[in-house]
C-alpha cells in the first residue's frame, strides 16, 4: 500500500491512502457514515445524486463538494454532517428532490429493508412532506401502467418488463445510472439508457431490444431503490425476514463470494457477496438461480439397487460392500469441499492397499468472462491438486475390470460422458454419495444422500489459489441429511465430530493449510502459496 | 422485584371462621334476592342462550377488508406478519392482474390457535386491509387445520353486519378516491 497521507475531517486528523475517493475514506478510515446512491465502489463515478456532498475548506471559504468525485490529497480539510449543520439542511434538501417523484409504496416495494433510499430518509430525510397532500403519488394503471408525477404530468411505467429476468419501475427509479454504468463497464453491453431531461429523464432499454445478458439480475442488487426488480424474487418474501450466510459459488471455479439467504422454511435468494480480489460485487444469473436447485430433486435417503431406503441402511450395506470388496476404487470430487475429500483419503488409507483414489472431471472447460466466472465448472479443482491427487479419470475407466467396487462422491459421470462412465459399470458395486437425484445415482447399486453445497460448512480453494470457507445454510431437504465427510468417515469407521477434524486431516496432505482455521481463513478467503508446477486454470 | 401482600391480622372471632361463613352466605344472598327483585339486571346471563353483547373495538376474529369489486384490499406487504408477535399470519404474494394493483395476497392465512388476538396486525396495517371487529369471540373447531383461516374465509362477511362507514372499503386505491384524486389533480385544485 502506498504511504498514507493526512486531511482533516471534522477537525481532526485522519490517515488515507492517497488518490482515493473521499467517500471511500470517509466510511472506512473516518469512520463517517456518509449516504451514496450513485456511487458504487466497483463502477465509475457519475456524481449525479449529490447526497454525499461534504463542506470542504478551500482558500475562499467553505464550499459543498461531493465526496465520491473529490480524491484525497495532502491538506483536503472536510466537514461532514457531523460537525456542519449546512451539511444536514443541504442534504435534507438533496433528499427532498429525491423524493419529490418517488412513490411511497415501500410497503409493496421489494426493496424495502435494504433500500439506500429509504435508509437515508430515515436518517437525515425531510419527514414533513412540504408538497401539496394531492400531488403525485397517483397510479394511473391502464395496459401500460402509467403513473402521474408531482406536476401532475403522465408518464413512465410502473411495471415495464424489461426482458427475461427483470421488471422496470419507472416512478421509483432516481436515475442514478448504477445500472446504466454496470451494464457498459461491467457487462461491457451497453443495453441499458438514460432517455429524456431533467425531471423526464428515465432508465429504458433500446427501442425493442430486451435486457438480456448473464449478469443482468446484479442490476436489481446495485439499484439502491426498488425500480429494478429480479423476477425470481419480485414478491417472494420481505428481506427482513431473511437470514443469511456466507458462502461461495460451487459451481464456478472462481468460487464468487455470496450470502445465502433465507427462512427456516427455505433459502429465498443468492445474493453477491463483495470480495474486491474475486468477483467484486457481482454473481452471474446461474450463480444466483442456483439456489433453486436446493430443493428440487434432492436424494434424501439411501438406495439400494433402485429400491428407497433409510440412511442407516444404506451406510450399512455400503461398509459391508467396502468390507467384502478386494479392490477399491475412490472418485474424489471438486464439487464437494476439501473436508468431504479429504473423508475419502481418511477413507482410504483404512481400506489400506487395496484402495485406489482417482479424481478429475470430465466436465467441458470454458473460457473466464472477466466478472464473475472461470468457466471451469470444477469449484474445488486447485483443491484436489492441493490435497496431491491428479486428473486420472480416465485411468480409472481403463483400469475399471481391477476393481469390485467404486466409491463416487457426487460426480454426474454418466452425464457428463455417457460413453467413457459407460465402462465404469463394469465395477461390481458402485456406491455413490451424491446430494441430487443425477445420473451416477440411477447407475449406482448403493446411492447415499448427502448434503448439498449450500448445507455444508467447508473450505474450497479457487482457481487464484484462493481458499475461500463455505458456511452451513440450516435449511436441508430431510434432517437426515449428514455431509458427505461424516457419511465417509463413518464409512471408514472413524469417529470425526466435526468439519474441523477433516480439516485437519486435509492439512496433514496439504501443508501449507497446516496452522489455518476457518476464523483465520476470513470471509474475503486467503491467498495460498502458488504451487510451483501446476498451471493457472 | 417481589412485591410482599401483608397478611390481615385476624381477631379471635374471625378466626372461629363459623361468623365469617355466614358473613360470606349473606353476601350471595343478598345478590340472589336483589336479581330476583329486579330481573333485568340480572349478573349473569344464560349462556349459551344468552349471548354477551360484545362492544365493536372488542379485538376479535379477523377479517379482510374489500375493495369496491370484492377483491381484498390488502396488497400483500407482510407488514401485519411482520408486527405479528405470535407469528401466526402466513401470506403468499403474486402479481395482481389488476392494472392499478400491483400486489395481491395468493394465500393469507391466520392461525388463530397462534393467535393471541393483540390487533398489532390491525395497528400494522397501512391500508386498513385488516379489522379484528367482527364480535366474533368465541372460536370452535374440531381440528387444528379447522382454525387455520384462509383468505376466502376472512373475507365471508355481510357488510349488513356493520355499521355503515365511509372509510368502510370502497375508497381503496384502485376504487373511487383513485378517478377522484386524478380529476382533483387535472382541474388543479390540487396543485
Amino acid at each position: 500500500m502506498a504511504e498514507l497521507i493526512t486531511i482533516t475531517v471534522d477537525d481532526r486528523p485522519v490517515h488515507v491512502p492517497p488518490r482515493i475517493p473521499l467517500i471511500e475514506a470517509l466510511r472506512h478510515w473516518a469512520k463517517v457514515e456518509t449516504p451514496a446512491f450513485c456511487y458504487h465502489p466497483d463502477l465509475s463515478v457519475a456524481g449525479n445524486c449529490r447526497i454525499c456532498l461534504v463542506e470542504v475548506i478551500g482558500p475562499r471559504g467553505a464550499a459543498f463538494g461531493i465526496a465520491c468525485h473529490m480524491q484525497t490529497a495532502p491538506g483536503l480539510a472536510v466537514r461532514t454532517q457531523v460537525s456542519s449543520e449546512r451539511v444536514r439542511w443541504a442534504r435534507r434538501g438533496v433528499m427532498e428532490a429525491l423524493l419529490v417523484n418517488h412513490p411511497l409504496d415501500c410497503p409493496i416495494c421489494d426493496k424495502a429493508g435494504e433500500c439506500t433510499l429509504q435508509e437515508h430518509y430515515m436518517t437525515q430525510g425531510r419527514h414533513e412532506s412540504r408538497l401539496p397532500d394531492a400531488a403525485g403519488k397517483q397510479y394511473k394503471g391502464g395496459p401500460d401502467h402509467r403513473f402521474v408525477d408531482t406536476k401532475g404530468q403522465e408518464r413512465g411505467g410502473k411495471r415495464i418488463d424489461l426482458g427475461p429476468t427483470i421488471v422496470l419501475d419507472q416512478e421509483r427509479c432516481i436515475v442514478c445510472t448504477r445500472c446504466v454504468r454496470f451494464m457498459d463497464e461491467v457487462a461491457k453491453d451497453s443495453q441499458l439508457a438514460i432517455a429524456g431531461r431533467g425531471d423526464h429523464a428515465y432508465i429504458t432499454t433500446f427501442p425493442g431490444q430486451p435486457l438480456d445478458h448473464p449478469y443482468d439480475l446484479c442490476t436489481t442488487d446495485i439499484c439502491p431503490v426498488g425500480a429494478l426488480t429480479g423476477k425470481h424474487f419480485r414478491f417472494q418474501q420481505r428481506v427482513w425476514n431473511l437470514q443469511r450466510v456466507e458462502s461461495i459459488d460451487p459451481s464456478d471455479a472462481l468460487g464468487a463470494n455470496l450470502y445465502i439467504e433465507y427462512t427456516p422454511e427455505r433459502v429465498w435468494r443468492l445474493m453477491p457477496r463483495r470480495n474486491p480480489e474475486v468477483n467484486k460485487s457481482w454473481i452471474s444469473n446461474r450463480t444466483r438461480l442456483l439456489y433453486r436447485e436446493l430443493a428440487i430433486n434432492r436424494l434424501t435417503a439411501a438406495r439400494l439397487q433402485g429400491r428407497d431406503a433409510p440412511l442407516a441402511e444404506g451406510l450399512a450395506a455400503a461398509r459391508a460392500a467396502l468390507a467384502a470388496a478386494a479392490r477399491v476404487a475412490l472418485v474424489a470430487s471438486g464439487h464437494c469441499t476439501l473436508e468431504d475429500n479429504a473423508a475419502l483419503l481418511a477413507l482410504a488409507e483404512r481400506l489400506g492397499a487395496k484402495a485406489s483414489v482417482f479424481s478429475g472431471s470430465w466436465l467441458p472447460l470454458g473460457r473466464p468472462d472477466g466478472i464473475a466466472l472461470s468457466g471451469d465448472p470444477v469449484a474445488n479443482r486447485a483443491g484436489l491438486r492441493l490435497l496431491g491427487l491428479a486428473d486420472n479419470l480416465d485411468e480409472l475407466v481403463r483400469r475399471a475390470d481391477e476393481f469390485d467396487a467404486v466409491v463416487i462422491l457426487h460426480h454426474d459421470l454418466w452425464a457428463a460422458d455417457p460413453a467413457k462412465a459407460a465402462r465404469l459399470a463394469r465395477i461390481p458395486q458402485r456406491i455413490v454419495l451424491a446430494p441430487w437425484l443425477e445420473s451416477s445415482v440411477r447407475q449406482a447399486t448403493i446411492a447415499l444422500g448427502i448434503r448439498a453445497w449450500a448445507e455444508v460448512r467447508g473450505t474450497m480453494v479457487n482457481c487464484q489459489q484462493r481458499i475461500q470457507v463455505l458456511q452451513a445454510c440450516p435449511v436441508l431437504p430431510d434432517p437426515e441429511l449428514e455431509p458427505a465427510w461424516r457419511v465417509l468417515a463413518e464409512l471408514g469407521g472413524l469417529s470425526w465430530t466435526s468439519e474441523l477434524e477433516a480439516f485437519r486431516f486435509a492439512a496433514q496432505r496439504a501443508p501449507v493449510l497446516a496452522g489455518l482455521s476457518y476464523r483465520s481463513i476470513g470471509p474475503y478467503g486467503r491467498l495460498l502459496p502458488q504451487p510451483a508446477a501446476a498451471g493457472v486454470a | 422485584m417481589a412485591k410482599v401482600v401483608p397478611r390481615p391480622e385476624l381477631d379471635a372471632w374471625q378466626r372461629l371462621y363459623i361468623g365469617e361463613i355466614f358473613k360470606g352466605l349473606l353476601t350471595t344472598l343478598s345478590h340472589a334476592a336483589r336479581s330476583l327483585s329486579d330481573p333485568a339486571h340480572f349478573p349473569t346471563l344464560q349462556y349459551p342462550e344468552q349471548r354477551p353483547d360484545i362492544p365493536r373495538d372488542y379485538r376479535a376474529r379477523h377479517r379482510l377488508m374489500k375493495r369496491a369489486d370484492g377483491s381484498p384490499r390488502c396488497v400483500a406487504c407482510y407488514m401485519c406478519s411482520t408486527a405479528c408477535p405470535a407469528r401466526c399470519i402466513h401470506i403468499v404474494a403474486e402479481e395482481s392482474p389488476d392494472k392499478h394493483i400491483e400486489k395481491r395476497p395468493a394465500r393469507f392465512e391466520i392461525d388463530l390457535l397462534l393467535c393471541v388476538f393483540c390487533g398489532y396486525c390491525v395497528e400494522a396495517c397501512p391500508c386498513d386491509a385488516i379489522r379484528m371487529d367482527t364480535k366474533q369471540a368465541v372460536i370452535v373447531g374440531d381440528s387444528r387445520a379447522s382454525f387455520v383461516l384462509t383468505k376466502e374465509q376472512l373475507l365471508d362477511w355481510d357488510p349488513k353486519d356493520y355499521p355503515p362507514d365511509d372509510v368502510q372499503s370502497q375508497k381503496a386505491p384502485g376504487g373511487l378516491l383513485h378517478e377522484q384524486a386524478l380529476q382533483e389533480l387535472r382541474s388543479g385544485t390540487g396543485h
